[in-house]
């Protein structure tokens, strides 16, 4: 049914399943992202990594609502909200609703060029902010994420190749509550992208397949391509990358991260963790509130 | 032809997609028919999901 060849195997449908699962449930033991009986708030897109990390959890028995947000970029948003408003309610499962537009009067199209930020920037900061504020009005003890195997090797080779390194503290898969900020987790670290399109596709999860049509030209999408060409000629590769950092080399950097957290004031408008006076967030909602709004292209969307 | 094959032949990169044979996924040496209807799924993301 599949081949893993960073694991030298092929793998039938209930054998691979049960792969991801045993994975997932090592990643959480190993960096103890979760205990039995947490409130789980799980970041969903529409997308297959969201949606399988969210399956994932149910069915290692974890009381786990999800979040999606309405980015306002055109069909895609639309669809995949729907693809994601889908699979809560055929598994009876609460999925929480926030819409930019509406509740903080504009779109990631809208908000990125007011602040004269690349959209993925724009987008990413939103994201974080929204996330952050349900988990903790919610009362949920953390909120995990689906970044995957992919995803981490790609944004550390990003930082190693710059030298950021104040950015490689906040690779830990795990970052404790405090400062303001609630307990996140990356329970997919594992498992990579073609993984968790193949669990979706065994599973019966329909998925937006399409990329976001403001996503073209990401240079994470560049780093995942030099990547994979490297795992093509050595399997394993992104794996020892990236869990070869965390095992040997992330601990340098992580204290330097904590307290970069908590020499953090508040915003004054919202409440948040903020550098200066007023946040990030906030700073581009004053922006991009009132602003021409931008008018997208209309998009083709593949399901799976 | 192989589904490796074809991939080689179409230039693709085995890690960045899936392969899907009459509705039903294949790994890389799986043999392909003429008949076959075969569906090339990209599985690379641009962010988180």
């Amino acid at each position: 049914m599949i081949d893993l060849r960073r694991h030298n195997a092929n793998f039938c449908s209930e054998h691979f399943t049960k792969f991801c699962r045993d994975q997932d449930s090592r990643t959480i033991e190993e960096f103890d992202m979760l205990s039995p009986g947490d409130r789980v708030l799980v970041a969903v897109s529409g997308g297959k990594d969201s949606l399988a990390l969210w399956d994932l959890l149910i069915r290692l028995g974890y009381e786990a609502d999800g979040l999606v947000i309405g980015l306002g970029i055109g069909e895609y948003s639309q669809s995949s909200t729907g693809y994601a408003q889908r699979f809560a309610e055929a598994r009876g499962l609460n999925l929480e609703y926030v819409d930019m537009e509406q509740r903080y009067g504009f779109d990631i199209p809208t908000g990125a060029r007011a602040a004269k930020r690349a959209p993925c920037s724009a987008c990413g900061m939103s994201k974080r902010h929204v996330f952050d504020e349900v988990t903790m009005a919610g009362d949920y003890d953390v909120l995990v994420t689906g970044h995957n195997l992919d995803d981490e090797a790609a944004v550390l080779f990003g930082n190693v190749m710059h030298w950021q390194t104040e950015y490689l503290g906040r690779q830990w898969p795990v970052l404790e509550a405090g400062s303001g900020f609630p307990k996140k987790a990356k329970p997919l670290i594992r498992l990579g992208e073609r993984e968790m399109a193949a669990y979706c596709i065994v599973s019966g999860i329909d998925y937006v397949v399409e990329e976001c049509p403001m996503s073209k030209g990401n240079k994470h999408l560049g780093y995942k391509e030099v990547l994979n060409e490297m795992e093509l000629r050595q399997p394993g590769a992104k794996a020892d990358f990236y869990l070869g950092f965390l095992r040997r080399a992330a601990s340098v950097w992580r204290a330097e991260a904590q307290t970069g957290r908590s020499e953090l004031g508040r915003c004054a408008s919202c409440g948040a963790p903020a550098g200066g006076e007023i946040c990030a967030f906030c700073r581009l909602v004053e922006r991009a509130t009132g602003a021409e709004p931008v008018t997208l292209g209309p998009t083709r969307v593949r399901s799976s | 032809m192989s589904v490796v094959k074809l991939m080689n032949r179409l230039d693709l990169n085995r890690e960045s997609v899936l392969f899907i044979r009459n509705g039903t996924l294949v790994p890389g040496d799986a043999m392909l028919d003429d008949t076959d209807e075969i569906e090339i799924r990209p599985v690379i993301s641009g962010g988180a999901a």
